[in-house]
């Protein structure tokens, strides 16, 4: 949710702190904001202008949770956040001021629901005589700060209620819907099986009958997608006079369906499937045709409100023992009626209970625990002091991981290397209806084919890694998918002397006895470096032998191995030695590689010469 | 002379872990790497609509490898829920697993890690893998006696012990359907030679009443907490590698492109 500052403290009396202490607040206390927005311009510039750069300084993006989304996903919800956090008074709190009572006796219009499940609520108001025109620049300047375009005076003035407030609102040209005995007729009904639409962006959809739509229905003709988006065909333009005004509830989950079948996440269905509560429509309804009738004139000749099944709040309560006892915390009576106080919830207390009646817009607080979660991020989870689990009776459990990998250590000791690869596979028993790889669509049914592959690749390595006359052998330890059930595979590219050879190169580790072998075992723990990134180009290596007079180290002679040659040497092995005549004779493998490019064998010569020079110069017999 | 092999370098973490976490009480625990709906989504307080279950995150399997069907055709197939089959999204499985048989069994607490890989149906670049692991887990005691600062204790330990004396660890708001209240836990980390930061780490919280009565426990009398995070991130933070997609490759450079030497 894109929030701007400025209309932030438009909901406060007193001076907000700096974005950054906003940003804190939130982090901290409710929801993550996303970074990446406060640093780059929408078009991604390296050199805002100044006025972008307010633009930006003005602009946060604030990372509703999905629990909140019902609530906060609109200046209003993040403005009582920020008052509960900061402690800092709302001016004025709009879902608090209480509804007028309007006269809804529609002489004007009619709304028919074909499932009440589908549409929660529609309430639907004809305002006559307005006049579609640019909107004020303050309005302008609000709908701009958050990233959105300004349209007309009507247009902006629903985008704003429902940043405002959450409430998505919609506003058709009346004069292009039928009347019937002076009445228009609203439906709200499933789209037929071949049924199109084209909305105001002039885009065309094929619709099938799960997506439910807004329809003038005198005329049968579809005007909008409900809960996504409006309709061409009802469209205001700068003749529209009489607008038909839609403050409505949809179904989360028909909405987020609809919107991920025709890939049309919109404001509005982003709202409709976090479940608003329907009561939030009313307010919606009062605050848009205030500002319609301000800013475009007009006067609101009608309203209806087709509500079948007005949702109950019930309270909610937890016990100050639990409170304390979830959290490990020792919040008296009084920080927590604090918490309660600063989030407007109104709880009452008796003996050791708090007991709430949520705000219709909380739909989030149903459940004690739901309670712990406010008085624990509102307080901050800093006051929580990190203490350790009591002992728990017994021995933790860990032989049988303990036996899996004590064979792993018996096979690090008999030289095999281990390797993790890829689950996914060409072929195998188990296919995945979306393959991220289209190329690789089931699952693996052994480890025999990736470990093949792995030790082709690690043949051709070996000189890099291995000393000079390491066979490279490999083993994974994975799960497989063959059509008998699934199961974790041990295997090897080859027998283990140790185990026989009559020990086969897999074994099934899912039903191998490991407990009583692992649970005296204490595995092996190692202690690694810092990661050295390996170059991707090819090595070459060289052997170099030489006689040296007796006495002479070997690692003089690598030292001086290592001062001539140039840093593109990786690898330096000592693979032989042997003593004759009053001389002794080494051998040396050199490996050779470059980060930046593939070498050729003229430059590694160049290089071999020059220590072959030096040590012939320390007097060295190089063969 | 045999020369020796060597493990990976995610056998070499995950040994540490369980090391740190078996003294502080946790055994270690397993479970199906292809999961049936209940103990990846439904128990674990997933609701079925949830944008997690879309096609686009999780792999389904193809109905005719399985009799399975995906979930946007589950209205019309029959298939009962507990048994439509993915590829588990997370380790948390394990834990809704472990949390029946502690129903079962009658035993009044556990501590388990659940180290494991895990699937997600994303783009791959340096900070996603499709396939990774995750060190998920949980404790889980009599009421009021696995609490949230519990958890904040066990990770300032763990911290501490994995990744050096010098970290810290903290809290953030956050939403899970298991667990209430959730939270992310940041760990403060600075490798040598570097500047620390806050690093995001794993996701936590307390577990969910709904979770625990659909394990067959009663959260009138049982509470706990339960948490997840990638296990490949743990390493490369503490070791300095640049990009996930190297873990699993069945590259023997990545095992020797750190020195090491035992403990």
């Amino acid at each position: 949710m894109k929030v701007s500052l400025k209309w932030l403290q438009t909901y406060f009396d007193e001076p907000l702190p700096s974005a950054d202490a906003i940003a804190d607040a939130y982090t901290f206390h409710a929801f993550e904001i996303d970074e990446s927005e406060a640093k780059t311009s929408p078009e991604g510039e390296v050199r805002p202008t100044e006025q972008e750069a307010r633009f930006r300084g003005d602009l946060l993006d604030v990372k509703v949770l999905p629990n909140r989304a019902a609530d906060c996903l609109s200046h209003r919800g993040l403005a009582k956040e920020l008052s509960a956090i900061l402690d800092i008074p709302l001016k004025n709190d709009p879902l608090r001021i209480p509804l007028e009572n309007v006269d809804l006796r529609s002489p004007h219009l009619e709304v028919e629901i074909e499932d009440e499940k589908k549409c929660l609520r529609y309430m639907g108001a004809v305002v006559k005589g307005v006049k579609v025109g640019p909107s004020p620049d303050w309005l302008k300047g609000a709908l701009e700060a958050v990233g959105q375009r300004s349209i007309n005076n009507v247009v902006d003035a629903t985008n704003y209620v429902m940043l405002d407030i959450g409430q998505p609102l919609h506003a058709f040209d009346a004069a292009k819907l039928m009347q019937k005995e002076g009445k228009y007729l609203i439906g709200v009904r499933n789209a037929k099986a071949d049924e199109k639409i084209t909305l105001l962006s002039g885009e065309e959809y094929a619709l099938t009958s799960n997506i439910q739509l807004i329809t003038d229905a005198h005329a049968d003709m579809p005007i909008a997608l409900a809960g996504v988006k409006g309709g061409k065909a009802a469209e205001l333009t700068s003749d529209t006079t009489d607008i038909i005004v839609e403050s409505a509830n949809f179904d989360g989950t028909t909405t987020r369906r609809a919107a991920k079948a025709l890939k049309l996440f919109t404001d509005a269905s982003l709202r409709f499937q976090n479940r608003p509560s329907p009561e939030l429509a009313a307010y919606g309804m009062r605050d848009v045709l205030k500002l319609i009738t301000e800013i475009a004139g007009g006067e609101v000749a009608s309203v209806v409100d087709v509500y079948p099944a007005r949702p109950t709040v019930a309270l909610v309560g937890v016990s100050h023992a639990r409170v304390n006892g979830v959290l490990g915390a020792s919040f008296t009576v009084a920080d927590i009626e604090e918490v309660f106080r600063r989030l407007g919830l109104n709880a009452s207390v008796e003996q050791d209970m708090f007991t709430i009646t949520p705000p219709f817009e909380r739909t989030d607080l149903v459940i004690p625990e739901d309670l712990v979660e406010e008085i624990g991020r509102i307080i901050g989870y800093d006051k929580l002091v990190p203490t350790e689990l009591p002992p728990i009776e017994g021995t933790p459990d860990q032989a049988r991981f303990r036996g899996t990998e004590r064979m792993k250590d018996q096979l690090v000791e008999q030289g095999f290397i281990e390797v993790s690869t890829q689950s996914f596979a060409k072929k195998g028993d188990v296919t995945l209806a979306n393959p991220l790889d289209k190329g690789m669509p089931a699952l693996r049914t052994s480890l025999e084919s990736n470990l093949k592959t792995a030790l082709e690749a690690a043949k051709h390595v070996a000189p890099l890694v291995l000393a000079p006359g390491q066979k490279p052998k490999l083993f994974e330890v994975g799960t497989v998918f063959p059509k008998s059930g699934e199961f974790m595979e041990l295997r090897m590219t080859e027998t283990v002397p140790a185990w026989g050879d009559n020990f086969p190169t897999f074994d099934n580790l899912t039903v191998a006895k490991l407990e009583d072998y692992g649970k005296d075992y204490t595995p092996v723990c190692y202690e690694l470096g810092a990661y050295q990134p390996f170059s991707l180009y090819p090595f070459i290596a060289r052997d170099i032998a030489l006689w040296t007079p007796s006495g002479t180290k070997s690692a003089a002679v690598m030292g001086m191995i290592r001062e001539n040659a140039s840093e593109l040497l990786v690898r330096l092995d000592q693979f032989d030695t042997f003593e004759k005549e009053g001389r002794v004779s080494y051998a040396y493998r050199l490996v050779f590689q470059s980060r930046a490019h593939t070498l050729t064998d003229d430059e590694i010569n160049s290089v071999m010469d020059k220590i072959s020079s030096a040590l012939r110069a320390a007097g060295y017999d190089v063969r | 002379m045999n020369d020796e092999g060597r493990l990976h370098p995610i056998s070499i973490a995950i040994r540490d872990i369980a090391d740190i976490f078996g003294r502080m009480g946790f055994g270690i625990a397993s479970g199906p790497e292809l999961e049936d709906d209940w103990h990846n989504f439904t128990a674990l307080n997933v609701p079925e609509d949830h944008p997690a279950r879309d096609m686009q995150d999780t792999f389904w399997l193809k109905p005719a490898s399985s009799g399975f069907a995906r979930p946007d055709s589950s209205d019309e197939s029959g298939v009962g829920i507990r048994e439509r089959k993915v590829l588990r999204t997370h380790a948390t499985s394990v834990t809704m697993r472990k949390l029946e048989e502690m129903a079962q069994s009658g035993v009044p607490e556990m501590r388990m890690i659940n180290p494991g890989k895990v699937f997600r149906n994303e783009a791959t670049d340096m900070t996603h893998e499709a396939q990774f692991y995750q060190l998920d887990g949980f404790a889980v005691g009599p009421s009021g006696s696995v609490t949230l600062a519990h958890l904040k204790g066990t990770f300032d330990r763990f911290y501490r012990e994995y990744f050096g004396p010098n970290t810290k660890v903290r809290f953030r708001p956050s939403f899970f359907g298991f667990t209430e209240p959730s939270v992310e836990i940041d760990v403060w980390f600075a490798p040598q030679g570097k500047e620390g930061k806050w690093l995001e780490v794993a996701g936590a919280g307390m577990l969910h009443p709904n979770v625990l009565r659909n394990a067959g426990l009663d959260p009138e009398k049982v509470q706990g907490f339960a948490f997840g995070g990638g296990l490949e991130r743990l390493i490369m933070v503490k070791h300095g590698v640049p990009d996930v997609r190297l873990f699993h490759t069945g590259d023997i450079r990545f095992n020797y492109a750190f020195d090491e030497k035992i403990k």
